[in-house]
């Protein structure tokens, strides 16, 4: 596991993400929708599981970039605590949406194991072309400093 | 769907009766998740499965199925959960739902409900949901 101190950590609060748009292409959500284990849905509408990946990658942010932030790397080193997602209108293939996001919460915890870790909250907002909130995510991970 | 819904009402249940490792593939490549635990079995040396892991979203995409084929494709408003398991490739697992409390907002009825994903006896994401009723409810 990564080891970076508490400070470097708790700094993160505040961080925007560079923003930008994202685009549900049909064939991304027909993929999406198929690993959910579902028929297809009608009239163009995006599987509601779409808010993991999208708002990140709309933010201009990845996976990837969120590991690095976080100091975490390697099997083990990384949790899902949980989700708050909204949906303020549906979610359509073809459009594109805003987004963009930062960082609310950090902080070092022990776990009942005794083990450390950060709990690491980010939120990221979607509006539609003209300017509609349709969906806002919150999501608490957990990067673990000693395996 | 179901025709209607009251505080107590139990959604029918949706259940996947085995967890698809080439579907955790698909769905790395779909989010860009480097993550090797969902798709390399190699990188669970270290950990206590032999098994690769099933992503979070996916786990969470079981309840949102259940909740869609209850009220419809649009009708989430809101879906709030913890994650207090695993699901491993080759798991069944079942979604399932209960009404709590029913509210008029704005020109929606909105029902929340307890959710929760098992596998087996093991809750391994519990939560609420919003779903906006269909007219019909």
């Amino acid at each position: 596991m990564a080891e970076v101190d508490e400070a470097t950590m708790v700094a993160l609060i505040g961080h925007k993400f560079p923003g930008g748009t994202r685009r549900i292409e049909h064939w991304e959500n027909w993929l999406l929708t198929d690993c959910a284990g579902i028929e297809q849905l009608p009239d163009g509408l995006v599987h509601p599981v779409s808010l993991f990946h999208v708002p990140i990658q709309g933010a201009g942010t990845s996976i990837a970039d969120l590991f690095e932030l976080g100091h975490v790397e390697g099997a083990g080193s990384v949790g899902l605590d949980g989700y708050d997602w909204e949906y303020f209108g549906p979610l359509q293939e073809e459009v594109d949406y805003a987004v963009e996001g930062s960082v609310l919460e950090v902080e070092r915890m022990t776990a009942p194991s005794g083990k450390l870790y950060d709990r690491f909250v980010f939120s990221i907002e979607m509006r539609s072309p003209d300017g509609v909130l349709v969906a806002r995510v919150t999501n608490h991970w957990r990067f673990r400093r000693e395996q | 769907m179901s025709s209607t819904a009251d505080v107590g009402t139990e959604i029918p249940p949706w259940k996947m009766e085995s967890v698809d490792p080439q579907r955790m593939k698909t769905m790395a490549a779909i989010l860009r998740d480097p993550y090797p635990i969902h798709w390399d079995h190699k990188s669970l040396e270290s950990l206590p499965t032999e098994r690769v892991v099933n992503q979070g979203p996916l786990n969470l995409s079981y309840i949102a199925n259940m909740l869609m084929a209850w009220q419809g494709p649009a009708s989430i408003r809101r879906l709030k959960v913890n994650f207090t398991g695993w699901v491993l490739e080759g798991d069944e697992v079942t979604a399932t739902g209960t009404v709590t409390s029913i509210d008029d907002v704005a020109d929606e009825r909105h029902a929340t409900c307890d959710i929760r994903l098992a596998r087996g006896d093991k809750d391994v994401v519990v939560g609420t949901a919003v779903v906006a009723l269909s007219p019909t409810s």
